[in-house]
């Protein structure tokens, strides 16, 4: 009864620091499990479908006229949708490249930074942009913002590097 | 309805009323930014300073063992650890396991930018950072500790942007604008971390001497420069093909309101 009334004296009057925390810590339990984790799912689903349908080998034929643009093997296209699909994967993907020598060292550095830009994204456009509620009819204009830009890295590597 | 419209499009007058430098404010805008910068990450008792440090991680398991046999005896047994995501999941359960790895992150990270903002430290961020960010990325400077945070965690970016716009913090086209700013490149600094080390390292190795440690700080610095470019290229798409978004939104939120009200 005491504690009782002294909790709603104290609320009213002053919070407690460890008590901001958790009402800070249950709105990120909130963000985390009912806006983050339903679209994580999503987005594994639809990688799982990629990978299952031979999707992505023909997003990066796509890519390879692309690539030699910007004076790259196709090869680059192949580790930019990796890098596209989850981090990990990319690098993954890069290794592997790289060992092959289909991409030398300095295709990789010209390369870097554009696959941070588009790094993970099909993860992030449920992470960040439907977590955010971003209007549906930004999600693709978005999407094709973060490819130029990683195109204009790219071209800023090369006349670096 | 009216009201709420009105609110979401004036976000500069609300926040003017109630500002005031405060020491502790300072002192926690401080603070976030090293918490979250991820310099202070170390083993050391400094490592108490820095979020991913306290933010830890999820115990190992053993995932599979291997044998050594010598002489038809078993002379050594080797365990592969993972985390209790374990290896070779995919699709929507993998996703399920992979979401509540990241779950911890966001809790904390949330707990503690509520203190800090409770400190007054948004405000500091908001004056600081108004006369960068407002002409470079169209977006208020209250948005300084959110970028910080998404540099480390997309998620916890996301999250708190989400916070910014419940408090109407942010107006409808800043969150737009903000978005793309933490989806092209997200999550940099961890990401970078955790893969781009590799990858340069690989590279480096296999070349002739081309690639230096200035390569690590110049693939850094085109991205940093690509999430302003890729903002304004947004900027400029909204200026170009949507002028209405504004009118757009605002009926769209009074739609919404109406809705919930029945």
């Amino acid at each position: 009864m005491t504690t009782a009334t002294n909790n709603a004296t104290r609320a009213a009057d002053k919070k407690l620091i460890t008590e901001i925390f958790v009402d800070g810590a249950r709105k990120g339990w909130n963000a985390a499990i009912t806006s983050m984790m339903p679209n994580v799912v999503m987005a594994f689903v639809i990688i799982r479908i990629l990978e299952m349908s031979h999707g992505l080998d023909i997003i990066s034929k796509g890519f390879e006229p692309v690539m030699s643009l910007f004076g790259l093997p196709g090869a680059a296209g192949i580790m930019l949708i990796g890098y596209w699909l989850s981090m990990g994967g990319g690098l993954g993907v890069a290794l592997a490249l790289l060992t092959k020598g289909q991409l030398n060292a300095h295709d990789l550095v010209v390369m870097a930074p554009a696959c941070y830009i588009v790094g993970s994204n099909i993860q992030y456009l449920g992470r960040i942009l439907s977590v955010i509620g971003t209007e549906g009819r930004y999600h693709s204009v978005m999407q094709v913002i973060n490819f130029i830009t990683g195109f204009v890295s790219i071209a800023i590597m090369q006349a670096i590097v | 309805m009216q009201s709420n419209g009105d609110v979401l499009m004036t976000t500069d007058s609300s926040s003017n009323s109630s500002s005031k430098w405060s020491l502790t404010g300072v002192i926690a805008f401080c603070f976030a930014c090293i918490f979250f910068s991820g310099l202070l990450q170390s083993k050391e008792w400094w490592g108490i300073f820095d979020f991913l440090t306290l933010a830890g991680n999820f115990g190992k398991v053993v995932h599979s063992v291997s044998t050594k046999v010598a002489d038809g005896h078993v002379v050594e047994v080797v365990a592969k650890t993972t985390s209790f995501r374990g290896s070779g999941g995919a699709g929507a359960t993998d996703g399920f396991l992979f979401a509540l790895t990241l779950a911890p992150m966001v809790i904390f990270a949330m707990g503690v930018f509520a203190i800090i903002e409770h400190l007054g430290a948004l405000e500091v961020a908001r004056r600081l950072m108004e006369p960068l960010f407002r002409p470079l990325l169209g977006i208020p400077g209250i948005c300084g500790l959110t970028a910080l945070g998404s540099f480390q965690t997309v998620d916890v970016g996301a999250a708190m942007t989400n916070d910014l716009m419940a408090r109407k913090l942010l107006n409808r086209r800043e969150k737009t604008l903000f978005t793309q700013f933490q989806f092209c490149a997200g999550g940099l600094l961890t990401n970078f971390l955790m893969t781009g080390a590799v990858l340069l390292a690989t590279a480096a190795a296999t070349h002739d001497g081309t690639i230096t440690t200035t390569s690590i700080g110049l693939v850094l610095v085109v991205n940093f420069v690509m999430k302003i470019l890729a903002t304004n290229l947004l900027r400029l798409y909204m200026a170009l093909f949507d002028k209405t978004f504004d009118e757009r939104t605002a009926s769209m939120e009074a739609q919404l309101t109406a809705a919930d009200a029945r």
